[in-house]
């Protein structure tokens, strides 16, 4: 502790804006971790608390996927003894001017034994139930959501429904707490059968929640129910939605976590690169200790407990700032999840999860430490002799860069071999991993190797600044070689994260061309995703009756659960989908799959389905329905893009029959040649558009949609790229000012003998750019490698589809000036500071 | 040439030292004068003046009628590139650079073509007896070596005022009076101005003239005839 | 026994004050035989008055056909405007709780109230949906506890399904009319009705008013009955879904 006190403080207070810009390497790292995740979890929380809110004392819900069941069902649930109250649910978010508002459909009379409603005042419009269900027309709302719209009872809310625009009348209002603050408060109840027709349900529930008696255990009831029901419905307690929710993000989570521990990693590099230069720096310091009876254990655990307490202070600020972005990042997450999976949940705050910020402290301190062994080792490996004859720091030992470009070679070979064996998981894992630090062993020789050549080049350009920037660059490898390492490693990411983003919308494209061709979508909400709403399918003869449409398929589309997870089931007419949309085959027979689907012998999965949930051709599906387990075939595979879980395509007959729900989702409208599309589409929203909620979307709208919401996607990819690489940049700051105080008598002499301050500028700019230079040369290969990887990732375990390598030429274009600049950028202070010092000292110093 | 008036420099700290106290001094073109004094006298302060490396608190110096308190650093550094050489001490040789590139070193600073830049850095080596060690990196030099790579540096652009601080403080006796003697037959063949801080008594009674200092004030100030001659007599 | 939409009946004609005392189920069965009818017709207006004395008032019409036990009933709302045209539709099942379909108007369509849901306050009222049913005696354990003051005081507990795990009641030993009634379950006291302002109508004794207290609550509600007739012609067909639907 004496030791910390009188050695390690005054140093770090020297300098302190270099042990700040270290820190800014854990804080990043750390700030993107705990801001994803909690971010994620807030979102998840959210919907876990919604859930919570929502199911009240409910103990079991029963489901069947998103098409819901019969009314019968409640019957026969009801009718079970051990069953002591059983009431119908149907939930849906609709999009108000104000943001979603969930609306949960009861039915008044029972469910209060489920969920209690705390008015306010005792309304007697609510508290007689009698007027509430008498007039269709009534909502119940939260304060929070009357307040921020200046509801009061008997106030009227316009609403776009099945049965076209409706005015809503509002009769009761919901103190705030309990029910009324599920959905961050934005809730409103109505009577389940008014919401069927409003929802264009039919006579359809979404879910039963049910209560069992007391002393009827949960597993016992479960089993009673299932048999009851039988294997096409799901019994289980609400917070398996939860789960499920999960479940479906899981992708989310998954993608942000190898981003944040990247950011981590880069990080890590940083403190290395700082360690490694105090080392250097304080060589005489060190000798001076040795000399005077310091171990060589003293010194090293003295390194250590630096680079502890300098993590644990960076990952403090680095825990800090995670929340703080984690509450901007909430809401904007909670949007794509909802888009994506249309889940309602809301997450207005964040909540913060005490493991997950102890484990990221944890991390960023071990990370830290993890940084500061080897520069710990090479201190206390210091030969104090040599230390204290003056004279030039101490160059990386020749033996020490050998080992580690053995080591590099070994790690390459071994990635390579685990290519070749790349379809066992963990071997391609390992090799990702041993690829990765294979580039990091080799940052240092490559550094020198690339500074050497740099070198002729700087000298023409600049013959003094040029030579005297590439020489500190070869003199001092250890100087630079974690900065480049750091800026190779995010340089690599923008690349893959870039190609797998070209590369995910090219086949985006491709199959938007093929299976998004109708002219017109006729959709009951703004966005093509959204199933709040379904037509009837008497809509379809209406729509075919328009004069110019040629063609209209009625697609359903619903999750069910399949192989245990729920699953994008899309129902359509098979044949013409044939004839107008035919999706590549990637693997069956594509003569007989599109045949032997249409007849409901099959079904068509897609390639991502059979990718994250196992299946192969000719495989039996057990799909849960309503009417019993549908045992179908995989005829064909084909590559679909509908849904980031997977799809399968049924034909409509088939799944009519089984689901008993012979609704709507989306309409699409081909129209006959010569026919003009706003026509047609004008003619549909004249006939129909006064007494139905419906949209029609035009063939651009849809793919913009698509488009937009892939963007949304890659949108906070593209946050963390920018993380990444601002901490690459703090490295080169750090690398500079360091290179600036190892060469202030350099810089001095230059001074002395006739150097402008201009032209000592342009040695430390020269060295940036050089930095930048390497650090972009070996980013953009190491990217080319990680793309590779990027790639086969998103195949196995994202998104199920194999992409196609292709590398962004363009985004590594973009990256070289913007690289430089940064570069330039990150030299503006220390080369200020380079020509601000004092001469005379500059001269002086040893 | 160099005309000092009235020269103060404090060094401002938890204790305010007064290096040089009201400090006159005149140097004529030409001239040949070593600096004397104890440690801490002020002796290198009033050379790091004089070289633009510094600025005084008070009064007012100048280089060869210009006054070094009206310029900018910039300035300050073109009065140094164009008038003044410096040799150090330690030599202050870039460890990286060749000899060849060390001399060139302030001709590139003045944007000279190359070609005459190479010219003049052989010549210069040539005249310091280096001709034979262009390639060689100040690592693998005696120091009389290097101190002669500074000398052929710091006379790249023969400017008219010479600095030296201790210019044989680092090497041996022998070796000393070897760069002693090329500072001397420069002097004679380049009649440059040239001011020697020094404490070996030997170097400044070869001088010409000598001047004393003790804490910040000229104690005394000798002219000789010939001191070289006298010397080389001896 | 109904408690509620056929009170009237229920508390019906004057009798020889004859039965033997002491059992308890010779009475109820005296009671029941009293009140029976073959129909019944009435108009009802009920006021609720809740915390605060705030007064809510509801009208309905209501019609009845068949034995005790085994009939039906239809109820059919009037009053005020927003529910107007709701009706409810009670089976009656002389071995069974009875099946109730209510109809919407607004939405067109009708609900049947599940039996958990009989428990539940019927429409803002003092009174649940399971004391519209209509139970036979034998439905019931009863048990004579004493006399008071002109009644004799019985006990009765229920032998299937039921919100209430037992009761007392007062029937007035002159007319074999009960007077009152107070419902118990599991936490103690629920209900109390009580029967006034009796009347003969075709030779069968009826309360013209009603008042349930909700002591739970501790609100009241008052029921009245106008237009009351018995035995009047009606037919099946007026009290089936389609009925219901039709709006009768």
């Amino acid at each position: 502790m004496m030791l910390l006190r009188l050695i390690s403080w005054p140093y770090a207070r020297k300098h302190l804006l270099r042990w700040l810009l270290t820190m800014a390497g854990i804080v990043l790292g750390v700030g993107v971790f705990v801001g994803m995740h909690t971010a994620n979890q807030s979102v998840l929380a959210a919907f876990r608390e919604t859930i919570d809110k929502v199911a009240g004392t409910t103990q079991l819900q029963i489901t069947a996927g998103e098409p819901g069941f019969g009314e019968e069902v409640l019957e026969k649930v009801q009718s079970l003894p051990e069953v002591r109250a059983a009431a119908p649910v149907i939930e849906a978010t609709v999009s108000t001017g104000q943001g979603n508002l969930l609306i949960l459909g009861v039915d008044m009379l029972g469910d209060r034994s489920l969920r209690t409603y705390d008015l306010e005042g005792t309304d007697e419009a609510i508290d007689d139930p009698l007027i509430f269900l008498a007039q269709a027309d009534s909502l119940i709302v939260t304060r929070t959501f009357a307040e921020k719209n200046g509801l009061q009872v008997n106030s009227r809310v316009p609403m776009r429904t099945m049965q076209g625009d409706l005015i809503f009348t509002v009769r009761g209002i919901m103190k705030p707490g309990g029910l009324a603050s599920a959905f961050g408060g934005d809730l409103a109840i109505m009577d389940i059968y008014a919401a069927q027709k409003f929802f264009g349900r039919g006579r359809r529930f979404d879910r039963v929640d049910l209560a069992l008696l007391d002393g009827v255990t949960l597993a016992d009831g479960s089993a009673k129910l299932r048999a009851l029901l039988g294997s096409g419905y799901e019994v289980s307690p609400p917070s398996s939605r939860g789960e499920q929710f999960e479940q479906t993000s899981r992708i989310y989570s998954l993608a942000s976590n190898i981003t944040s521990i990247f950011a981590l990693f880069i990080g890590m590099f940083i403190i290395y690169n700082t360690f490694a230069i105090a080392v250097t720096q304080r060589r005489s310091e060190i000798g001076i200790l040795r000399a005077l009876g310091a171990t060589r254990s003293q010194i090293r655990t003295l390194f250590l407990t630096e680079s502890a307490i300098a993590g644990s202070i960076g990952s403090g600020l680095g825990v800090l700032f995670g929340i703080v972005m984690a509450h901007a990042m909430a809401s904007y997450i909670g949007n794509i999840l909802t888009e994506v999976y249309g889940v309602a949940q809301r997450a207005d705050g964040i909540q913060v999860d005490p493991v997950l910020i102890g484990g990221a402290w944890a991390m960023g301190i071990v990370t830290s430490l993890f940084a500061a062994v080897i520069p710990a080792r090479a201190a206390a490996y210091v030969d104090p002799v040599k230390a204290l004859q003056k004279g030039r720091n101490q160059a990386l030992s020749e033996g020490e860069s050998l080992l580690r470009r053995w080591a590099a070679v070994g790690c390459a070979a071994a990635a390579v071999i685990a290519v070749i064996f790349s379809h066992s998981t963990a071997i391609f894992y390992a090799g990702f991993v041993l690829g990765g630090v294979a580039a990091v062993l080799l940052a240092p020789s490559l550094t020198l190797w690339l500074s050497r050549f740099l070198r002729p080049l700087l000298a023409f350009l600049r013959p003094v600044e040029g030579t005297l920037a590439a020489d500190s660059l070869i003199q001092s490898p250890r100087r630079t070689s974690g900065t480049v390492a750091a800026l190779m490693l995010s340089l690599a990411l923008v690349i893959s994260l870039g190609g797998l983003a070209r590369s995910s919308y090219d086949s985006l494209a491709d199959w938007m061309r093929i299976a998004l061709n109708p002219d017109l979508f006729v959709t009951t909400a703004q966005s093509v995703t959204s199933r709040t709403f379904v037509f009837p399918a008497s809509l379809g003869d209406g729509l075919r009756a328009i004069p110019g449409v040629d063609e209209v398929q009625l697609v359903r589309s619903v999750r069910v659960p399949v192989k245990g997870g729920p699953v994008m089931l899309v129902a359509l007419d098979i044949g013409s989908v044939e004839r107008r949309a035919k999706l590549p085959a990637v693997e069956g027979d594509a003569a007989t799959m599109y045949r032997r689907t249409e007849r409901g012998e099959a079904v068509l999965a897609s390639e991502n389905f059979v990718r994250l949930h196992g299946g192969k051709l000719g495989e039996v599906l057990e799909i849960a329905a309503p009417s019993g387990v549908l045992k179908l075939p995989i005829a064909g595979i084909v590559r679909d893009f509908s849904d980031q879980q997977g799809s399968l395509l049924i034909s409509r007959q088939a799944y009519i029959r089984f689901w008993n729900d012979d609704s709507v989702n989306v309409f699409r409208v081909y129209v006959k040649q010569g026919a003009q599309d706003s026509d047609v589409r004008q003619r549909i929203l004249d006939t129909f558009g006064k007494q139905q909620r419906l949209f029609v979307l035009t063939n651009k709208d849809v793919r913009d949609y698509v488009t937009r919401l892939t963007d949304q996607w890659f949108g906070l990819t593209y946050v963390q790229i920018a993380v990444a690489v601002l901490v690459a940049i703090l490295g080169i700051v750090n690398a500079l000012t360091v290179s600036i105080t190892d060469r202030r008598r350099e810089l001095g002499v230059l001074q002395a003998v006739g150097g402008l301050r201009q032209q000592i500028r342009h040695t430390v700019w020269m060295e940036a750019a050089a930095i930048g230079f390497i650090g972009l040369v070996l980013g953009l290969l190491l990217g080319a490698v990680e793309l590779y990887y990027a790639i086969e990732i998103s195949r196995r375990d994202l998104v199920g589809i194999d992409i196609g390598y292709a590398y962004p030429f363009r985004t590594a274009l973009a990256l070289a000036p913007v690289i430089l600049i940064a570069a330039f950028l990150a030299a503006v202070g220390p080369s200020e500071s380079a020509v601000r010092g004092s001469l005379v000292e500059a001269l002086e110093y040893e | 040439m160099i005309h000092l008036q009235g020269v103060t420099k404090q060094f401002a700290g938890k204790r305010q030292v007064t290096a040089l106290e009201r400090l006159d001094l005149h140097l004529a073109r030409g001239e040949m004068v070593s600096i004397v004094g104890p440690s801490g006298s002020g002796k290198s302060t009033l050379l790091n003046l004089i070289g633009g490396l510094d600025r005084p608190t008070e009064g007012e110096i100048k280089i060869d009628g210009q006054a070094l308190s009206t310029l900018s650093d910039d300035g300050l550094t073109r009065v140094r590139r164009d008038k003044i050489g410096f040799i150090f001490q330690f030599f202050n040789l870039l460890p990286t650079l060749s000899c060849l590139e060390n001399v060139s070193l302030p001709l590139h600073l003045r944007g000279w073509p190359r070609k005459k830049i190479d010219e003049r850095a052989r010549e210069l080596l040539d005249l310091v007896q280096l001709s034979g060690r262009l390639e060689h990196l100040p690592d693998e030099l005696s120091g009389g070596e290097r101190q002669r790579v500074a000398i052929a540096r710091a006379l790249s652009v023969f400017p008219p005022v010479l600095l030296a601080d201790e210019p044989t403080g680092n090497l041996d006796t022998h070796t000393g009076a070897e760069i002693l003697k090329l500072i001397h037959d420069l002097h004679d063949r380049l009649g440059a101005t040239i001011l020697i801080v020094t404490h070996d008594m030997v170097v400044a009674e070869s001088c010409p003239r000598t001047i004393g200092i003790r804490d910040g004030r000229i104690v005394t100030d000798v002219r000789r005839g010939d001191a070289r001659r006298e010397m080389s007599r001896a | 026994m109904n408690r509620l939409l056929l009170a009237p009946a229920l508390s019906l004609a004057l009798l020889t004050p004859c039965a033997v005392a002491q059992d308890a189920r010779q009475i109820m069965q005296e009671v029941q035989k009293r009140q029976h009818s073959t129909s019944q017709h009435y108009e009802g207006t009920l006021e609720v008055i809740g915390g605060g004395n705030r007064i809510a008032t509801k009208r309905w019409i209501f019609d009845r056909l068949g034995d005790f036990g085994n009939s039906k009933g239809m109820l059919r709302f009037t009053v005020p405007a927003e529910v107007k045209g709701v009706g409810l539709l009670i089976v009656n099942h002389p071995d069974r709780a009875s099946d109730q379909w209510m109809w919407r108007p607004n939405i067109g369509r009708e609900q049947r109230i599940a039996l958990q849901d009989r428990s539940t306050r019927f429409f803002g009222t003092d009174f649940s949906f399971e004391d519209l049913e209509e139970r036979d005696v034998e439905q019931y354990d009863y048990k004579f506890l004493g006399e008071e003051a002109g009644t004799w005081k019985l006990q009765s507990t229920p032998r299937k399904s039921s919100q209430y795990t037992y009761g007392y009641l007062w029937v007035k030993k002159d007319n074999y009319t009960i007077v009152k009634i107070e419902s118990y379950n599991k936490k103690g006291l629920v209900r109390v009705i009580d029967y006034r302002d009796f009347e003969q109508a075709k030779g069968i004794w009826t309360a013209r008013t009603t008042e349930v207290h909700d002591v739970t609550r501790n609100s009241r509600t008052i029921l009245k009955y106008d237009k009351l007739e018995y035995n009047i012609p009606m037919k099946d067909a007026g009290f089936t879904l389609d009925a219901l639907r039709r709006g009768a």
